[in-house]
């Protein structure tokens, strides 16, 4: 037991030695339990910090084997009021373009630290996600929440992400960046949040991003999400007015649970005035718990740059294999292929990768 | 797993393939490299490489020049085709003057990548913390980027037959009465050729700050420092030896210095004109510096 205690923190050494991603979020897992994001998150939104229930979900029903006490005990809290969480992700990656060298490099993609201080129970508390590597220390989010974020309305105020759509481990997917909206681009502001039965909605007023260096303006953010047990929709809206051009953007996303496997699906249409188009993404996502702590996840998404122009659409496909062997602990091994128009040398990249994930 | 759960992924792999075959990629037909309409007799730009001269057209010159042009050009970097290349290699950045902006042979330390992957130790991820308009270049754009710095950040092929022309004075920057609205880190000359270095100890030169009157009276007087980098022999340099205040400047040719300057082959050209009072002006600009 001791020795098996001792691979595991070594391994975990291992990992915060060597490279990290954005902070941690996978939706399937939600979709898979019918949970809502507040399950499992101290962010009623989802992502960053886990909470009690969180961790011990990380720690018993994710891995294919829990350990001994000494990573079993860890909770998070270093007392009462203070809890600190963490996700490090390091990664080995080979990229392919065709008539071009590949690239391929470790790298540490991210390393996060949040900490939740509560001042008043269950009303008044302190957030904080902070990317303390690679290359020195940047705030992701920081706002003070007031109010239930398990039943009734809260307030936050302060720097957060913008709820929009499947808040999606993979900053990278097409529904994210078309919408501009993920885990590396938080906003300045206050959101309102209910959440109650099976309802959850948001409704935010932020700086938007366009405006971040001129003050022209404000962007304007709502979501409302229904979860059953085995199914989930939501809806959301984004309307950012901008001297560099309005933005509007409109969403659809739905999940459902069909045995072991998650569905995951999203639709996102954005007009933007200052680039004089309006585009369109879309995911579908299927993830299969083969085994307790395997997952195979099957993606394929799809994006039209621009409405007005035909010819020009990008798909991207790939397929991920998660392998959680211990609590705190994810190794992840995918390959990724992307197609576009022909010209275009780019559109036709493909991704190879393996992923240590540690977390906690 | 069991048959029922194999046969459940099975239905739904299907159902997504179905899905995938109806939203295929573009086949590209009467479009650009970049996805845009053909322009009938417009030329399309080359597809992205990596060469300098396809970096240009298909990164610089359509994204990173939205803002980086022209004499309000953030931190003094225009990425124009005119100017990117001498005020981007062998030069060091503002921000953190310890490392060039780009260092040939060398992605790792050369500043642009750091700003472009998002950890470089000052300031926001390019293009300018990547707003929702303009999301940040994927980890394969870059790449193309890091592959030409690490083949020695070679200039364009045009640039490198200009060797058969005459030697002479390509850009200035900034000059002609421009005002910048910040005090500019460097007054950039390009050249077409590759100069003669050894020879630059002998060139001596200062900005003047010059009050507003019929007559231009000096008020104050600060020494340049001039330096061309060995990764780039074709842009001189001349750096203020402080930053300079807000004001009407000229940089002028040091009277005990040469006026001309050589290339590698021995020919020569003036670095400036001469004023009325015989000085050799390089440069004029003005700083507008915001409160």
């Amino acid at each position: 037991m001791i020795q098996r205690s001792l691979l595991a923190a070594l391994i975990l050494t291992i990992v915060a030695l060597l490279r990290a991603s954005p902070a941690s979020a996978e939706p399937y897992l939600a979709v898979l339990e019918g949970y809502k994001c507040n399950v499992c998150h101290v962010n009623p939104t989802g992502g960053g910090l886990r909470n009690d229930f969180g961790l011990t979900y990380a720690k018993v029903l994710l891995p294919a084997e829990t350990v001994d006490n000494t990573l079993d005990s860890w909770s998070g809290k270093l007392t009462d009021r203070l809890r600190i969480g963490g996700d490090l992700r390091a990664d080995w990656s080979r990229e392919t373009t065709p008539n071009s060298p590949s690239a391929q490099s470790f790298a540490l993609e991210q390393f996060r630290v949040y900490a939740d201080l509560t001042i008043l129970p269950d009303r008044l508390g302190i957030y904080v996600d902070e990317q303390v590597a690679p290359n020195g220390s940047q705030n992701e989010e920081a706002y003070v929440r007031y109010g239930s974020t398990t039943d009734g309305f809260y307030l936050k105020g302060g720097q957060f992400y913008l709820p929009f759509g499947w808040r999606l481990q993979d900053q990278t997917a097409f529904v994210r960046q078309v919408t501009g909206i993920n885990m590396t681009t938080p906003d300045k502001g206050v959101e309102i949040g209910y959440e109650h039965s099976a309802w959850s909605a948001e409704f935010d007023l932020t700086n938007g991003a366009a405006n971040a260096s001129t003050g022209s303006g404000y962007q304007v953010v709502t979501q409302v999400v229904y979860t059953k047990p085995i199914w989930r929709v939501g809806i959301a809206g984004s309307s950012t007015q901008s001297n560099a051009g309005d933005r509007h953007m409109g969403g659809l996303f739905a999940g459902l649970k069909t045995g072991p496997i998650a569905w995951l699906a999203e639709g996102d249409i954005v007009q933007d005035d200052s680039l004089e188009r309006t585009m369109a993404a879309g995911l579908l996502e299927a993830d299969w718990r083969l085994l307790k702590g395997h997952n195979l996840k099957l993606t394929a998404e799809y994006e039209d740059p621009d409405r007005a122009v035909r010819n020009n659409q990008e798909t991207r496909y790939s397929l991920v294999y998660e392998y959680t062997p211990l609590p705190f602990l994810q190794v992840r091994a995918g390959y990724r292929h992307n197609f576009g128009i022909p010209q275009n040398n780019q559109e036709h990249g493909q991704l190879t990768f393996f992923e240590l994930h540690g977390y906690f | 797993m069991n048959s029922r759960s194999f046969t459940a992924f099975l239905r739904g792999g299907v159902a997504l393939s179905a899905a995938l075959l109806a939203a295929c990629a573009g086949n590209g037909e009467g479009l650009d490299a970049n996805g845009n309409p053909l322009v009938p007799g417009g030329s399309a730009p080359p597809p992205l490489s990596a060469d300098f001269e396809s970096i240009q057209e298909n990164i610089f010159t359509p994204i990173c020049s939205v803002c980086h042009a022209g004499a309000t050009a953030p931190e003094g970097l225009r990425l124009d085709a005119a100017d990117s290349y001498n005020l981007l290699v062998g030069v060091p950045s503002t921000e953190v003057p310890s490392l060039d902006r780009v260092k040939p042979g060398d992605p790792t330390d050369s500043y642009i990548i750091q700003k472009l992957q998002g950890h470089a130790a000052v300031g926001a991820q390019m293009p300018d913390g990547c707003p929702t308009t303009q999301p940040c270049l994927s980890a394969s754009t870059i790449a193309f980027i890091q592959q030409w710095i690490t083949n020695g950040a070679p200039p364009a092929a045009a640039a490198a037959a200009a060797v058969n022309a005459a030697f002479a004075v390509t850009s200035i920057v900034p000059d002609s009465m421009e005002p910048v609205n910040a005090a500019p880190p460097q007054v950039m000359v390009a050249f077409n050729h590759d100069l003669d270095v050894s020879q630059l100890a002998t060139h001596s030169a200062h900005f003047e700050k010059l009050a507003p009157a019929a007559v231009p009276t000096v008020i104050e007087q600060v020494p340049a420092r001039i330096s061309v980098s060995s990764a780039n022999l074709r842009a001189l340099m001349l750096w203020p030896v402080r930053p300079l205040s807000s004001g009407h400047y000229r940089l002028v040719m040091d009277a005990t210095s040469s006026a001309q300057i050589s290339d590698i082959a021995g020919q020569q050209v003036a670095l400036g004109a001469p004023d009325e009072r015989g000085e050799t002006v390089i440069s004029t600009f003005d700083v507008e510096v915001q409160p």
